[in-house]
């Protein structure tokens, strides 16, 4: 288990990508610039001898910063609030964990706590999404201090507890390392070099001057969001390999985490069988954050999470096959008296 | 001033700003050690408390196996005295190494308990015992994670307070590299802790 280098290394992909990105942005300005510029001067060449316009490069810039800068505060203003970790979860369809009612979900509320203490943060709310049967989870939180943590029906029924600890620990990370707040303000971001393409879009639905001026900006504008999405995606993904290699960390066991992912390729081969397609998916808000995305569709260019076999095999260090799909009893006891219990339960067992 | 004398002033300023940096992270990095500590004594707490309503529960399916129950009840009091007396000594190593004798005493006698119980289905599909278990697997859980956190967090000072240029810092400041606890990767070791608390 090599998971302190295997985390050195995605923190330092993730600033290389970072750099990235902000040179992404630096360029789209730079680009809608030079482009003016460029027909400027093919105007100038072709009327004869026009000056630049006054202000001609503050007014570039500045307009241009304007929109990403504009954009990007409009997308995190209103996810600053207070609780907003708490209503977007409610707004997927989770609902607060009862540990009261079900032992399930008192088992849940407990690996939330167990982990907060390996981690040494304080535990995010414990939620449910009740309605969904596949294995999956989320975390969404500005801070540490208002954060979610939700899990599926399916998972709570599908995965031993150990494997409920990996996947509670993979979405405590991505709290932890502030990955949700990074991909919100990257989200900002992409969102303000969207505005700057639909800007040129409206300045070509002008006509006339503003529709030759329109083209350049709606061009570089485009670049700069697909840079933008492509760069977004890619630092998510180092991300998702940061979470992974911090679960190995926490839990000190790769079947938990690595059990979970195997059992996830299960599922999606029996639903590619049946369907071809995937189920509805989550709140599209909540893709970056959850444990694995829907894959399949469009390119891997734009895949906010590694490939699932990559990962197995990262955690591994070799390759796994898939583990079959069998649901755990809703008590504890009878799924602990089944198995040997994992390296990380206690010294004993459990009635 | 000269230029000479400005750029020795700056230089000055600069290396005092980082002993500071450097300073503040050591003291953040040996609280959170302190912290770490104090989450093992939190835990073992919650394991104190859970033992009477075990015991309250057990002994309606248990009635003829009251020395079983007597053994705990008593091991979980040991414990409890050895915790205080080791609370108000955290320095003593002889109040710790009392708390660790009694905590592997009432870890022993917990886990007779569990095994006489797998004698009686009615006790294990109780609903208050099911999950009052898992109230117990938790925390057993959460004393190991404690621990784990605990030795990471001295792995992070220890490492910050012996690189160079830091080490300069830390030295200078008395920073003393922390101990960690004895290892509990495995299954076999925690069995047998050297250091249970």
């Amino acid at each position: 288990m090599r998971f302190f280098e295997h985390q050195d290394e995605a923190r330092r992909e993730t600033l290389k990508l970072l750099a990235g990105f902000a040179l992404a942005v630096l360029a789209t300005v730079a680009g809608v610039h030079l482009a003016l510029v460029l027909l400027w001067q093919l105007l100038s060449w072709s009327l004869g001898g026009l000056a630049f316009p006054a202000f001609f490069f503050s007014v570039n810039i500045g307009v241009t910063l304007l929109l990403v800068l504009g954009g990007w505060w409009i997308e995190t203003s209103n996810l600053s609030m207070p609780a907003a970790a708490e209503r977007l979860a409610r707004r997927a369809g989770a609902r607060e964990a009862r540990p009261a009612q079900s032992h399930a979900e008192q088992r849940l509320c407990n690996i939330v706590v167990e982990i907060s203490i390996a981690a040494q943060m304080p535990p995010p709310r414990a939620m449910v999404l009740a309605r969904t049967a596949a294995i999956n989870a989320f975390a969404t939180g500005w801070t540490e201090d208002d954060a979610v943590v939700a899990v599926t029906q399916g998972a709570l029924e599908l995965l031993t507890r150990e494997e409920l600890q990996g996947m509670v620990a993979h979405e405590c990370s991505h709290i932890h390392e502030g990955d949700t707040h990074l991909n919100m303000q990257l989200s900002g971001m992409v969102c303000g070099l969207e505005l700057v393409h639909h800007f040129g879009i409206m300045l070509c639905e002008r006509g006339g001057l503003a529709a030759l001026a329109g083209w350049p900006v709606r061009l570089m504008g485009s670049f700069g969001w697909l840079a933008g999405r492509v760069l977004q995606a890619a630092i998510s993904r180092q991300r998702e390999y940061l979470a992974d290699a911090r679960t190995v960390q926490w839990t000190r066991s790769r079947d938990g985490l690595g059990g979970v992912l195997r059992k996830v390729l299960t599922e999606q081969h029996a639903a590619r069988r049946q369907h071809g397609a995937r189920p509805p998916p989550l709140h599209p808000a909540l893709h970056h954050l959850l444990l694995v995305s829907d894959g399949g569709r469009g390119s891997h260019w734009f895949d906010a999470h590694p490939p699932l076999a990559e990962r197995v095999r990262r955690i591994y260090g070799r390759a796994m096959e898939p583990l079959p799909l069998e649901p755990v009893a809703s008590g504890p006891e009878p799924a602990d008296r089944a198995r040997p219990p994992p390296a990380v339960e206690g010294p004993y067992t459990l009635v | 001033m000269t230029l000479t004398g400005w750029v020795i002033v700056a230089v000055l300023c600069v290396a005092l700003l980082w002993a500071v940096m450097v300073y503040n992270g050591l003291v953040q990095s040996r609280n959170r050690i302190a912290n770490a500590f104090g989450q093992i004594d939190v835990q073992l707490k919650r394991r104190h408390d859970l033992v009477p309503n075990l015991v309250e529960v057990a002994k309606r399916y248990l009635a003829h196996e009251a020395a079983t129950l007597e053994a705990v009840v008593r091991a979980r009091g040991a414990a409890q005295g050895a915790a205080s007396s080791a609370r108000e000594h955290p320095t003593s190593a002889a109040a710790i190494g009392a708390l660790t004798v009694a905590e592997q005493a009432l870890v022993g006698s917990l886990g007779r308990l569990m095994a006489v119980a797998e004698a009686y289905p009615d006790l294990q599909a109780d609903a208050t015992m099911q999950s009052l278990s898992e109230e117990l697997t938790s925390t057993e859980n959460r004393i190991g994670f404690a621990r784990q956190a605990y030795n990471d967090q001295v792995l992070h000072f220890n490492d910050a307070a012996s690189r160079f240029p830091d080490l300069l810092v830390a030295r200078l400041g008395g920073f003393a590299p922390a101990a960690m606890l004895q290892s509990t990767q495995s299954a076999e070791e925690r069995k047998a802790p050297k250091v249970v608390f």
